[in-house]
């Protein structure tokens, strides 16, 4: 199955079908590929795993992005991939994509065309990191958009904090006003990621949004593993706090809400990106 | 992907008078003084999220309050002489993967333009840009028309400081308009209507400077008050014009100091030839006004990275 959109236009795929999925009365939980702290792709390939899940659609690449060759990073080619992925629960439906380098208001359509149409999505999950002043140690908060005050009211109770901003809107929030559009419920989830672990995993905020979506579909997540990798990174961080004394004194300023200078951000991010590497 | 109207007004063979962003935004000044000048009222626009991404979002309270888009506004107005309707568009779509105007979103948007004028029954349609010319920028922009049609030229060289391509010194007639100012010539050629594009001219050597040059956009509002009878107000755009100039003189005279004795005295000799005499221009090879425009925005740049740019 495939679907086009347009008039007067090229007629292409927008859409592939693989399998046609079996779902009851499922939400849709989407997430970006590049995000802080490497979350929104973190959190979905886990649940993907923990559900196991596999992709039944896949949106095509030819409208939405540079398709002159492909970019290599980190020794590896690299293809935009925007798929939708079911599993054992008839409830969900993921989705985990490139963002669109152009026609983002057509991409966001076409995430909603086969949510809605084929999935009968009835409510919108968005998550992305939001890259923040905060000490490692600090609970992580997830900070909420609804696109509806009823929804936002029927998540109450699960600990979420609101957001206010203004300013360039991300992706994802263009995604929930598409779906208010289409009088679909929605929120965005963003975890506060401390800023000197974007460029690495920050496990603990993975794991808050992974307890939310726990908590909110009734998984029955066995954590163990997460656990593992936050207490490990805990500890290197511990040890890295022992090491440098620098390092140390900027976490205990941000610890007690003090900020840091340009110059001490680049600093302690580039000291934790080295010690953590990609090993966590 | 359409166009939202708030109120269908009875017009009388109105004209269409519409601009985008262009260099020194000189259309969008001329549409957009002429347009409050004579307190049109808006009346529709066109839908922005086919074409453009939104630039702000308010979120309060952790709601979703509000997604702004570049807007694309109608407005129309009856004058004593001629129905008016206004097209003023905050940016032109972009071609596909590039920050170009161009592509089938510029197509589209032109056609719906086009659309809202023949539905309220525009024959005639004004598009308004910048033509970059060769002149001082002391002298007093003259416009370069050019119809979309071989029986609009006689009328057109009866405008007032005006001239058609042919009229511009080396140019034998030919040249290019891109982005939609230009492109709706053609779009309302092919589609029945006749259509003008007022070219005001600003000096080539400021066109890297991302400044507003409202002196060309004056020289297109003479013009067209003329055509279309209307008396204008141009004292709140003189005030605009002498604030640029000033601006424009300070960099100048920045540019003097800064600049090695020999290229500075290559600059002010050429920029000399010029001065007071804009339609007696001498040519400058293509490889002086490169030469020449190169260095005056490497000069000029800097002065306005030092805080010193006029706008």
């Amino acid at each position: 199955m495939s679907s086009s959109r347009g008039e007067g236009r090229k007629v292409t795929d927008l859409f592939r079908f693989h399998r046609q999925p079996q779902l009851q009365n499922p939400s849709l939980i989407v997430g970006f590929s590049e995000d802080a702290g490497k979350l929104a792709p973190k959190v979905i390939d886990y649940l993907n795993e923990k559900i196991k899940a596999e992709s039944f659609c896949e949106i095509e690449p030819s409208e939405f992005f540079p398709l002159g060759g492909v970019a290599v990073e980190n020794d590896i080619a690299q293809f935009p991939e925007s798929k939708f992925y079911c599993g054992e629960r008839k409830d969900l439906v993921i989705f985990k994509g490139s963002e669109p380098r152009f026609g983002r208001y057509q991409f966001l359509q076409t995430i909603l065309d086969v949510a809605e149409q084929h999935c009968k999505i009835k409510e919108l999950y968005t998550i992305s990191g939001t890259i923040s002043s905060v000490a490692h140690t600090t609970p992580r908060s997830i900070l909420t958009v609804f696109n509806q005050p009823e929804f936002q009211k029927r998540l109450r109770g699960y600990g979420l904090e609101n957001m206010n901003w203004e300013g360039w809107p991300a992706l994802n929030s263009f995604l929930l006003w598409v779906a208010e559009r289409r009088n679909i419920p929605g929120v965005s989830l963003w975890p506060v990621v401390p800023f000197y672990l974007a460029a690495v995993d920050d496990w603990e905020a993975q794991k808050r949004v992974l307890e939310f979506l726990d908590k909110r579909f009734g998984l029955g997540i066995d954590f163990s593993d997460i656990n593992d990798d936050v207490a490990k990174q805990n500890e290197k961080m511990a040890e890295l706090r022992t090491r440098s004394p620098e390092v140390d004194s900027y976490v205990q300023r941000l610890e007690s809400n003090l900020t840091l200078t340009e110059e001490e951000n680049e600093r302690l991010a580039r000291e934790v990106e080295e010690f953590l590497g990609g090993k966590d | 992907m359409g166009i939202r109207l708030y109120e269908e007004p009875k017009l009388k063979n109105p004209v269409l008078i519409a601009s985008w962003p262009g260099i020194g935004n000189i259309g969008i000044i001329a549409v957009n003084y002429l347009r409050q000048m004579v307190n049109a009222r808006e009346f529709g626009e066109i839908e922005p999220w086919d074409f453009f991404d939104p630039r702000r979002v308010l979120i309060e309270g952790g709601l979703l309050k509000e997604l702004e888009f570049p807007s694309s506004k109608f407005y129309f107005q009856r004058t004593q002489n001629r129905d008016l309707i206004f097209f003023v568009g905050e940016q032109q779509p972009t071609e596909t993967g590039t920050p170009y105007p161009g592509g089938r979103k510029v197509l589209e948007i032109a056609n719906l333009v086009l659309d809202v004028a023949l539905k309220f029954g525009c024959r005639r349609v004004y598009v308004s840009g910048a033509a970059l010319a060769p002149i001082h920028h002391t002298a007093r922009p003259r416009v370069w028309a050019v119809p979309n049609s071989e029986s609009l030229v006689s009328e057109v060289r009866g405008y007032e400081n005006t001239i058609l391509m042919s009229d511009v010194e080396g140019r034998g007639g030919q040249g290019n308009i891109t982005g939609l100012n230009g492109l709706l010539l053609g779009v309302a050629r092919k589609r029945g209507l006749e259509a003008v594009c007022m070219l005001g001219e600003i000096p080539f050597y400021l066109q890297g400077l991302s400044m507003v040059y409202p002196e060309a956009s004056k020289s297109v509002l003479e013009v067209l008050s003329k055509i279309l009878g209307i008396e204008i107000d141009f004292s709140v755009l003189d005030k605009m014009v002498a604030q640029v100039d000033q601006g424009i003189g300070r960099l100048e005279a920045q540019f003097y100091e800064q600049a090695p004795p020999e290229m500075a005295e290559r600059i002010r000799n050429w920029l000399e030839s010029f001065k007071y005499k804009p339609t007696e221009s001498r040519l400058i090879t293509e490889e002086d006004q490169k030469w020449i425009k190169e260095h005056i925005d490497e000069l000029f740049k800097r002065g306005g990275e030092e805080g010193d740019r006029p706008l």
